[in-house]
């Protein structure tokens, strides 16, 4: 099925092969991030309800939101960050030490960002239980593939935000991140995003703090990954040994030391609440408080539930069958999934309410280019639309002599097209003609800058944009 | 092996080790009350365990295709 853009939100959905894609609308801040997510899963939750119907108990469609079959295949969970140019370039092409900061940061994050997952793959010494999903299957650091010999830092350059070209250093890009396991528990979705906003500006800012580089992040992956108890640790370039949490904790102090000085201001929404969360759960973990943390984390949450299942069924292990169906259980959309058991009794911890949900179940964001793209596919004729993608839509409109003339729209600018700028056009266009005339007019003349910023001009507008 | 059973042990030595007998309790208060939630999650447990037949259901689950 080819890929289709819904009117309702500014998303899209499909079936690739055998598996469900979702692609989230275009946000700015985290905590819509774990709203519009969840909002997209609640689609395919309805979409699996209306296929199941009438389908025998043994017989029903499942969607797991995993990220591993536990057969050594692995199939991602993967991010859009819109960062600038020359940032991407660095990263990439310039400074190798941009690169390690970065994977450096997510392999340590997977204490905040795992699924959990029972058995080890690939190749991978056995474990019963590990925290992350994707960890076994990352064997470079950075690469533009992502089927096989997956990179930690993924270089698909790739922008989705027009036509300006490579070499324009102002121009936007986008960081295509597929290091990530899907998540379930409103806290992992949140620190996917959350604390990778943050760390992304420093990148930008060209703050970054070399102390803090891992000597091998794929075999500090391995070694985090596999032991839930997080007493392993991994060597940095000084030398000094460091846990997942006292990693995390670095990066953490680091930030705060930068955000002491309002360098996140007015570039990550609600970033002293990402900070307050992303501390608040290193605590815990630092005071062995994981009771706490399961309703926040997928790894936790999972272990839990699966260490009650051993307790009340002495004859199984963690080598049995039955406990690696728990393991893809627990991120079943359908009514038996555990996560939504754990959500519906009130267990799960909720960073966003129910209406944020459901508002963009049906709605796209007012802050995004979304707003315009889901309110074009409302608005026209759907015979008259050739093709959309991210940054355009080509229609098919009725020229002189009824002869048809095909015209393509820019979305070029994420940040563009918002609800403020474009609502006006909408109420006051009574055709799809005069509304593309009207939004032409919006980006006449404009072109974002998205020149690297220094510690003293941080509050130029540069916003960090996630979506998935 | 039970990691998580280890690590709330561990917690309510430390709180009960601390001299406030209060702490403990308000901490196994918590447990039970986390006990009590994560009870709502062992339905759903039963149902997959419930399953007719786990080997058949894992190896229905292979994929292919993804990135």
């Amino acid at each position: 099925m080819s890929r289709r853009f819904l009117a309702s939100n500014g998303g899209c959905a499909y079936i690739d092969i055998d598996h469900v894609e979702i692609c989230l609308l275009e946000v700015i801040s985290a905590f819509d991030h774990v709203a519009a997510w969840h909002a997209m899963l609640r689609i395919v939750r309805t979409s699996l309800d209306n296929a199941n119907q009438g389908r025998r108990r043994d017989n029903r469609i499942q969607v797991l939101v995993n990220n591993s079959d536990g057969q050594g295949n692995s199939y991602g969970s993967h991010l859009n960050f819109m960062i600038g140019r020359r940032t991407f370039d660095n990263i990439f092409w310039r400074k190798a030490h941009y690169l390690q900061f970065l994977a450096s940061f997510q392999v340590s994050s997977i204490l905040l960002t795992a699924q959990g997952k029972v058995g080890a793959e690939n190749g991978r010494p056995s474990t019963p239980y590990q925290l992350s999903q994707r960890a076994d299957f990352f064997e470079t650091l950075q690469g533009i593939q992502t089927t096989y010999n997956r990179p930690l830092i993924n270089a698909r350059d790739e922008a989705l935000c027009g036509r300006r070209g490579f070499d324009d250093p102002s121009a936007p890009a986008r960081l295509h991140v597929i290091f990530f396991d899907s998540a379930l528990a409103h806290g992992s979705a949140f620190f996917r995003v959350g604390p990778m906003q943050l760390i992304l500006t420093l990148l930008e800012l060209g703050l970054v703090n070399s102390r803090l580089i891992l000597d091998d992040p794929l075999a500090a992956l391995q070694c985090y990954s596999h032991d839930p108890t997080l007493k392993a640790r991994a060597e940095l370039i000084s030398g000094v040994r460091l846990t997942a949490l006292e990693l995390q904790s670095a990066y953490l102090e680091e930030v705060k030391r930068h955000a002491a000085r309002g360098v996140f201001e007015g570039i990550v929404p609600r970033a002293d609440e990402i900070v307050a969360l992303w501390e608040d759960t290193l605590i815990k973990f630092a005071n062995d408080d994981l009771m706490a943390l399961a309703p926040r984390l997928d790894w936790v949450m999972k272990l839990m539930a699966i260490e009650r299942a051993l307790e009340r069924h002495p004859d199984l292990d963690w080598d049995s069958a039955e406990i690696k169906v728990i393991d893809h259980m627990y991120s079943s959309l359908d009514n038996d999934g555990l996560y939504w058991a754990y959500e519906s009794s009130g267990f799960a911890e909720q960073l966003v309410t129910p209406e944020r949900i459901g508002h963009f179940t049906a709605n796209p964001p007012a802050d995004t280019r979304a707003w315009t793209r889901a309110m074009l596919l409302r608005r026209a004729d759907p015979d008259s639309i050739v093709s959309v993608d991210w940054d355009t839509i080509t229609f098919k409109l009725r020229g002189r002599y009824s002869w048809p003339t095909y015209r393509t729209f820019d979305l070029a600018d994420p940040l563009s097209f918002t609800w403020a700028e474009a609502h006006p056009i909408f109420d006051n266009s009574l055709d799809i003609a005069g509304l593309l005339d009207g939004l032409k007019s919006l980006s006449a003349g404009k072109s974002r800058s998205f020149d690297v910023l220094t510690p003293d001009d941080a509050l130029t507008p540069n916003d960090v944009l996630a979506a998935s | 092996m039970r990691f998580l059973q280890r690590f709330n042990d561990q917690q309510l030595r430390q709180a009960g080790g601390d001299g406030d007998p209060g702490s403990a309790d308000l901490l196994q208060q918590f447990r039970s009350q986390g006990d009590r939630l994560l009870a709502a999650g062992d339905e759903a447990i039963q149902r997959a365990l419930a399953g007719s037949n786990s080997e058949a259901f894992l190896r229905a689950g292979r994929q292919q295709g993804g990135q």
